[in-house]
């Protein structure tokens, strides 16, 4: 702005230049919270309350520290290494550095949508997850930030801070930096909140662009599963989590009116976002599926973007003879950068097998290239797949030696030199079997000292299982509707709803995904609400009941009790956390702005939300994970998830952990072991669902919401172990508290016990939110 | 507990849902016209306490797939329980009955319709002893006030068509005892503190003519629940004084706001959306919205998706509504407070309504005054300030009436926000003259926050 001459009341203004970095009408009326963006520290004192009741439990996958030159240093027992380090520190550090590794990704995920959808829509282009039925519609930047965006350009800012905090934090990690466990522990939440707002941005971001569903409640049914697919037209497949280059393909197959004469298949997040794009995608699997396809020879071309990509899948696609075409700066493969050359000669290099693949930077090209390298290679293919023919089969396993090498190296022990054995004797229901608990792995194929190809093995002997597997996936829905949430928010926080159970997080089960379904049908069927996202929804839509329905035919979409929401992909499980937070903004009118301590220590003590990773694998789930403890919401995972070196768990017999305050007179009194850990492993699907069930519950229950949270954890323990669980009598605090169908057993034990009544706080950690009564009561 | 019984009893059965090629056979529902579940309060010698009886054939008598006229009366006596409180102790049969796994019970009263699984009748469930039993021992410990109860269950089409008669005038009689009974007849109102967990200073006041915000419980439920559980959630309000009878304001109602909210509020009118009005957890079915420009209410329910007539949803308003704050011209009501003579009684009731939602309308024709029923707009008549007040002053709407008392209104400024007025320019020294000669003045962020429009005045010209 420039003015020439201005004559005022108070004096004339000459030449005056005025310029402004940036204009933003401010129509929030939310005061500013205490903590908008976050320094390191600044949550530290809330991060330090819940571990104190959760002490890490370390678990060292490696005791030696080989980070620097002077190492490597022995960190056994009170050891400490070159640099002063103890082990519970190192540990800890490896924890931050892996929540780095996944909130990176994350980050730099968003970083891209964002770039990529200014320069395609422009930074004016508005945010709108849901319309009117979704007001608040970035909880998460509202809460750390304190900031409201409006536009895709409003994400910049956001996106600043978290590159700046990712960066402070793995500074930490530095050697000569944090010496303390608990400091690393803290800056553990601090990376995974940043990383929540990381997969918010990104959602938020490919919401509004792309037109996915706006949280509606009931979105298509997707097709899922090999068996789905129709081979006899080219098929495209794409893998990882980025969209816009399988958006390219989707709007150039409609551009060309190819849609009906294309399959385009998925795999893992980039198959979940696509599909939100159009429902004519189908979805093949979660990443573990990525070998078995492939080998099965169905795809004609393949292209990648990023993230949970195999390593390897050049290779195996080379040998299925079907072109690759890399998308992204991060995973670029080795292959030569063909950006700027004109499509067809693309094609033509790739139809001929002079190139196996090509690097396309420039997501416009893919379409294009994808769909003509696909149509053409297609009748030369014939989808030449690998798997050994059953009487193949048999001639292969006697090659088996039995050295039970490929046993050792499986992750989750399969009986590998069993069934080879059996399959020697022309017996392939072992190997048949092997197919719905293997992760897809194929370290067995590695280990084998005959080079057996032991994963193709059991994929040939489970052709009947692959022809089947057609299944219904609902698409995700982004967002939960504000005022869904307002209809669940009494009874969830009263806990009538007995709890908001979110599977998420990737496909390295211990006995195959199948486990995942049983649970979420078990939990809608108790009508918990149930949500899903990422791989682990996946694998909740691969099994069918008695009727032939998955759970997402049986049970409603809706954010309600007994219902099954998909939310989307990794990045969608943002709206999980917003969820629990939107309970305490919309619900209990706390603000949210900046006010991060306060709305955590509402979801903590109020909030019966639990998270299950059964698959947990990557350093993106561990980030996903340390999102949910900062906020107070207990995480689940499958045996595996051990390997990420340490477990935050109570003590429950340690009766002093659990005092809390009651906000209505300011007294310490003692309440349940609700919820008992932060952080914790089941071994089995069995044990997983009791823990959740226990998990659920929280101080603020009322006597009605404890009942039945009870007799869920209390059922679910006598089905599957056989007895009342031992700790009832900590969870019950009046008598109305026993379920009624339980009293006989529950009273009795409350006797032997000892048990006596107690009061139900209104329950804080933070002794500023106890009331000051303004008269004598 | 139930060791006796074949089925398994539990809270995790009630969601159970039985299709009909998975149903033995079905109890009233849809195709059987004479179908009833009662609960009858009497002296305690008219009860042999654990009696189950069954009059007509038996669950193993009755054959497949077929659909049967059906009844359940339920006796009780104790020296706590009172007529008021059969239809309270009546809902838990809903309830009760489908912990057995099963059975799955739907609707009540007259619209009973209940069906047994095959796979339960194939466990052993083949007779309504059964049911008998779990019905007496899950009463009997929920609700100790029941110190002696009997269970009947006909099946004999004509002694199910006898009974039928009588409960029906029973319920009607108890619908019309439940209509009939003012705030000013009872001497005790009840409050709520269930919502306190998330609106700490809310407590519902709940009347004979005051639903609870959440559109549950009525006067009669939130007595059963008092005397049931003294010390739950739901406690007695001596009414005391009656200071103003039009707002609805009581001593009693004031003293225990009072104390439950730890002093956060002092005085509450029962019947009135300004003042001092009723607070607003989070969790009322619908919202009364003052509309300054045309004088009137709004109301708009929870399930309206779309932006009500003053351009907002639902759901950014009752952010403005809930909290448990006295808020005025925003406020949370039960449905059902729209069926009560006393519904914004302070502020003229339907008389100043203005909007509601056609399916509101429609579901409250009884209760709007005819004259004014075709004067209240819709969203199917209105999208705008504007053309509802056209539409109201077409119609002769009654608040147009308090129009023409109105002064002309302030001009609204036009053109929308400034970026800054000389007067802002924090350089005005006085007797000073500064002349700022190539200045460059660059901001990092400049946050424009624009003046809240002037609400107009409230509490004028209403009551």
């Amino acid at each position: 702005m420039k003015i020439g001459e201005l004559k005022t009341d108070f004096g004339n203004i000459k030449d005056l230049q005025l310029s402004i970095g940036q204009a933003k009408e401010e129509k929030w009326e939310e005061p500013m919270g205490p903590t908008p963006f976050p320094s390191l520290t600044t949550l530290r004192e809330w991060d330090k309350k819940l571990l104190e009741r959760y002490k890490p439990f370390y678990m060292p996958f490696c005791d030696m520290c080989c980070l620097c030159t002077q190492g490597k240093c022995d960190l056994t027992g009170p050891k400490r290494g070159a640099c002063g380090i103890s082990m519970p520190a190192q540990q800890s550090r490896t924890v931050l550095i892996t929540v780095c590794i996944g909130a990176a990704t994350h980050i730099g995920h968003a970083r891209e949508l964002v770039t990529s959808i200014s320069e395609k829509f422009g930074k004016d282009h508005p945010l709108d997850v849901g319309g009117h039925n979704v007001e608040v519609e970035a909880p998460l930047i509202r809460l750390v930030c304190g900031i409201k965006p409006e536009t895709i350009g409003d994400l910049d800012e956001v996106l600043d801070y978290l590159e700046n905090q990712l960066t402070q934090l793995l500074a930490v990690t530095h050697t000569g930096q944090e010496g303390s466990s608990v400091d690393f522990e803290s800056k553990v939440f601090h990376a995974g909140m940043i990383d929540q707002v990381a997969m918010e941005v990104a959602d938020i971001a490919q919401i509004s662009a792309f037109g996915f569903p706006k949280a509606e409640e009931e979105t298509p049914l997707i097709e899922l599963g090999m068996g789905a697919v129709d081979t006899s037209k080219p098929v495209i497949l794409v893998v990882g989590h980025n969209v816009p280059p399988a958006v390219n393909i989707v709007d150039y197959l409609q551009k060309t009116k190819l849609t009906e004469e294309v399959e385009l298949t998925g795999i893992c997040c980039t198959s979940l976002d696509i599909s939100r794009y159009t429902p004519k995608a189908k979805i093949i699997g979660p990443i573990s599926w990525q070998l078995r396809y492939v080998r099965s020879g169905v795809p004609d071309v393949i292209v990648v973007d990023e993230q949970c990509v195999r390593a390897d899948l050049l290779i195996e696609a080379q040998r299925i003879h079907a072109p690759l075409i890399a998308t992204n700066q991060k995973n670029c493969l080795g292959l030569e950068d063909r950006t700027n050359d004109r499509p067809d000669d693309i094609v033509a290099d790739m139809v001929s097998e002079k190139v196996p693949g090509v690097l396309i930077l420039e997501t416009n090209q893919v379409g294009e290239v994808a769909t003509k390298t696909a149509i053409q290679v297609a009748p030369k293919r014939k989808k030449m797949g690998f798997f050994p023919k059953k009487e193949e089969l048999k001639e292969i396993a006697r090659k088996c030696n039995q050295c039970k090498e490929c046993r050792r190296s499986c992750p989750n022990d399969a009986a590998i030199p069993e069934a080879m054995k059996a399959a020697g004797k022309g017996n392939f229901a072992l190997l048949e079997e092997m197919y719905d608990e293997c992760v897809g792995c194929a370290r067995c194929e590695q280990a084998c000292p005959q080079k057996i190809p032991i994963h193709s093995m059991i994929l040939g002997a489970a052709q009947e299982k692959v022809k089947e597997e057609k299944y219904k996936i609902r698409a995700g829905r982004g967002a939960i509707q504000d005022i869904e949430i307002r209809q669940v928010g009494g009874p969830i926080v009263l806990g009538e709803i007995p709890g908001v159970v979110a599977f998420v997080g990737c496909p390295n089960f211990p006995k195959g995904g199948k486990e995942v379904a049983e649970m979420v049908i078990e939990f809608a069927k108790r009508r918990y609400i149930v949500c899903t996202s990422g791989c682990a929804a996946i694998a909740a839509g691969m099994y069918k009941n008695d009727e032939g329905k998955t759970a997402y035919e049986l049970f409603p979409g809706s954010f309600e009790a007994g219902g099954v929401v998909n939310v989307g992909s990794c990045v969608s499980n943002a709206h999980i956390a917003g969820a629990a937070v939107k309970i305490a903004s919309i619900f209990a009118r706390r603000n949210l702005r900046g006010n991060y301590e306060e709305i955590a220590d509402y979801v903590y003590n109020r909030v019966g939300a639990v998270g299950v990773a059964w698959g947990a694998m990557t350093q993106k789930a561990a980030a996903i994970a340390s999102g949910f403890w900062r906020l107070g919401i207990p995480v689940v995972v499958g045996p595996h998830g051990t390997k990420y070196r340490r477990m935050l768990l109570g003590r429950r017999d340690k009766e002093e952990l659990w005092y809390t305050y009651d906000a209505r007179t300011g007294d310490k009194v003692y309440t349940s072991p609700a919820p008992e850990h932060l952080f914790v492993a089941a071994e089995t699907k069995e044990e997983a669902m009791v823990m959740i069930a226990k998990l659920c519950m929280r101080p603020n229950d009322t006597s009605k919401g404890r009942a039945i949270k009870l007799t869920n954890y209390v059922d679910l323990h006598k089905r599957n172990f056989g007895s009342i669980p031992d700790d009832v009598h900590l969870y019950v605090r009046t008598m109305a508290d026993v379920p009624i169908t339980m009293k006989d057993e529950i009273v009795k034990m409350l006797n032997e016990k000892q048990w006596k009544e107690r009061t139900i706080p209104d329950p804080t950690l933070l002794p500023r939110m106890i009331r000051k009564a303004k008269v004598k009561v | 507990m139930f060791e006796d019984i074949p089925v398994e009893v539990g809270v995790v059965h009630e969601g159970e849902r039985i299709r009909r090629k998975d149903m033995y056979l079905e109890l009233g529902g849809p195709d059987v016209k004479e179908k009833f579940e009662l609960v009858r309060v009497l002296t305690p010698d008219k009860i042999e306490d654990g009696k189950i009886q069954v009059i007509g054939p038996d669950l193993s008598q009755m054959g497949e797939g077929t659909s049967n006229p059906f009844g359940i009366l339920i006796e009780v006596a104790g020296p706590k329980l009172e007529e008021a409180i059969e239809g309270v102790l009546e809902r838990r049969i809903h309830e009760f009955s489908n912990y057995l796994q099963g059975v799955m019970h739907l609707n009540q009263r007259y619209d009973i319709w209940i069906r047994i699984s095959k796979r339960a009748f194939a466990k052993g469930l083949n007779s309504f002893t059964f049911v008998g039993k779990v019905l007496l021992t899950l009463f009997k410990n929920e609700l100790p006030i029941i110190e002696k109860m009997q269970v009947t269950f006909l099946t004999d089409p004509f002694r199910v068509e006898e009974i039928y008669r009588e409960a029906r005038k029973i319920y009607d009689e108890r619908d019309a005892r439940a209509r009939g009974l003012t705030d000013d007849e009872v001497d005790t109102f009840y409050g709520c503190a269930l919502c306190q967990s998330f609106a700490p200073s809310h407590i519902c006041v709940i009347t004979p003519q005051r639903y609870a915000n959440c559109g549950a419980i009525s006067w009669f439920d939130g007595r059963a629940a008092a005397s049931i559980d003294p010390k739950g959630p739901i406690f007695p309000i001596e009414k005391g004084e009656c200071l103003d009878p039009v707002r609805g304001e009581f001593s009693g109602v004031n003293e225990s706001a009072k104390n439950k909210s730890l002093g956060e509020i002092n005085q509450i009118y029962l019947y009135s959306a300004f003042g001092r009005p009723h607070t607003s957890c989070g969790c009322f079915e619908g919202i009364a919205f003052y509309i300054p420009e045309v004088e009137g209410f709004g109301i708009v329910h929870r399930r309206f998706p779309d932006p009500t007539v003053n351009g907002l949803p639902f759901s950014t308003m009752a952010d403005s509504t809930a909290g448990g704050r006295q808020v005025e011209g925003f406020h949370g009501i039960s449905l059902e407070y729209m069926r009560s003579p006393r519904f914004l009684q302070a502020d003229g009731g339907y008389r100043a309504v203005v909007w509601m939602p056609s399916e509101i309308k429609e579901r409250m024709k009884e209760n709007i005054p005819a004259d004014i029923y075709d004067k209240i707009a819709t969203e199917k008549d209105v999208s705008t300030l504007e053309s509802l007040r056209a539409f109201l002053e077409e119609k002769k709407h009654p608040v147009v009436q308090r129009w023409k008392k109105e002064l002309v209104a302030e001009p609204v400024p036009e053109g929308g926000l400034q970026v800054f007025t000389a007067r802002e320019v924090p350089i005005t020294q006085g007797g000073i003259r500064i002349i700022l000669k190539n200045a460059r003045i660059t901001a990092e962020k400049v946050i424009l926050q624009p003046l809240r429009p002037q609400k107009p005045k409230k509490g004028e010209g209403r009551g």
